[in-house]
């Protein structure tokens, strides 16, 4: 895995299951600040898997630390965050799509 | 239950599904056309003939002497230097050295200016075709309904986008009309994009924008600019250029250091 190859691969994680949150919020049935709660949480353990499963081994292979994810993103910041603004939209439409079909 | 509620209750019966479905169809099949159409209408980048290029390049040249000259000695650098300077002042690298001084020719006189301009119209119509032919074809067709709550409030300066062709003075925003859901599907739909046609598609028109702000200048010593002046530039540039190198001293430093030690 390079960078750049993951620079491709994390969004389109983010993109994709933000959307499921979205499902997932609105058949729950939330509303306001609980479904972007839900979204908030769902998106951190998303993204915890993803450095538990994908960064987390090859880090510690190159002797690097826990929580240091300069193997392949340029900043933690860019790598815990970086999904959420991205998958916002996404998360919306589906929410609003089926909570309008479940509730109303 | 209040009135407004009720409102919305009888409004928002199941038709609403003959109205979000076909929109979203079409919307997502309008991406996916888009992605199809920029990948067609894209032609490949012209080459330029080597005297070009080489007033281009021999630009950059002076820029990357002057970010990096500290990785080279006094010597080196000098002779780089006196070399460019000469070179820019007499105008070597120009592509026509004969037209030197004479101010530039008007851009939109020149094809390769011109085909650059065209591609950007041929993408800026991939956008604004199929966006103006969707946004009349909803207003054609499902102007007035109410489809759709959202799950989150909104405060009441959204009710006259939301609610465009809704005439209800107090429902609430949330209750949304047939073009909003466009306007969520103009943003929300990137992640089927993703699903269908993979993270580097074209078909979100977001993306584009992001895109074409991202680019760098493509005026960068292309047409509209005079070449000659922008070398007479860099020259004046490279001469303050006070040199040091990291390998300055460098050996009373590791003897320093060894000295310590």
């Amino acid at each position: 895995m390079s960078i750049e190859r993951e620079n491709q691969i994390h969004p389109i994680v983010t993109d994709l299951t933000s959307s499921l949150f979205g499902v997932t919020a609105g058949i729950l049935g939330l509303e306001s600040y609980n479904g972007f709660l839900l979204y908030l949480v769902l998106s951190v353990i998303t993204t915890i898997f993803v450095y538990v499963v994908k960064v987390l081994p090859e880090s510690l292979s190159e002797g690097r630390s826990i929580g240091d994810t300069q193997r392949f993103f340029k900043g933690a910041l860019q790598f815990w965050s970086g999904g959420l603004a991205s998958g916002m939209p996404g998360f919306v439409l589906t929410w609003t799509l089926f909570y309008g079909l479940v509730r109303v | 239950m209040s009135d407004q509620d009720n409102i919305g209750e009888i409004s928002a019966d199941h038709y609403s599904y003959w109205i979000l479905i076909p929109i979203t169809i079409v919307m997502v099949q309008t991406g996916v056309l888009r992605h199809y159409a920029s990948v067609l209408l894209q032609t490949a980048p012209k080459k330029q003939d080597a005297p070009a290029m080489r007033e281009q390049r021999s630009l950059g040249r002076g820029v990357a002497l002057r970010s990096n000259y500290h990785a080279l000695s006094k010597k080196s650098f000098e002779s780089r230097r006196d070399y460019l300077i000469s070179a820019y002042e007499n105008g070597d690298f120009l592509k026509e050295p004969e037209k030197k001084g004479q101010p530039p020719a008007n851009p939109m006189s020149d094809p390769s200016a011109m085909d650059g301009m065209m591609g950007m119209m041929k993408n800026n119509m991939a956008m604004m075709i199929p966006n103006t032919l969707i946004m009349s074809w909803i207003n054609a067709f499902f102007s007035g309904y109410v489809t759709m709550k959202l799950p989150f409030p909104l405060t009441i300066k959204f009710k006259s986008m939301l609610q465009a062709g809704v005439q209800t003075k107090d429902m609430d925003p949330r209750w949304m009309s047939s073009i909003s859901w466009y306007f969520l599907c103009i943003f929300g739909l990137q992640f089927v994009y993703v699903f269908l046609l993979g993270s580097d598609n074209a078909a979100s028109q977001l993306n584009q924008q992001m895109q074409a702000q991202q680019m760098p200048n493509p005026m960068m010593g292309g047409p509209g600019q005079d070449p000659d002046k922008q070398f007479k530039a860099e020259a004046e540039n490279l001469a303050v250029v006070d040199h040091y190198s990291v390998l300055d001293d460098v050996e009373g430093r590791l003897l320093a250091s060894l000295n310590k030690a």
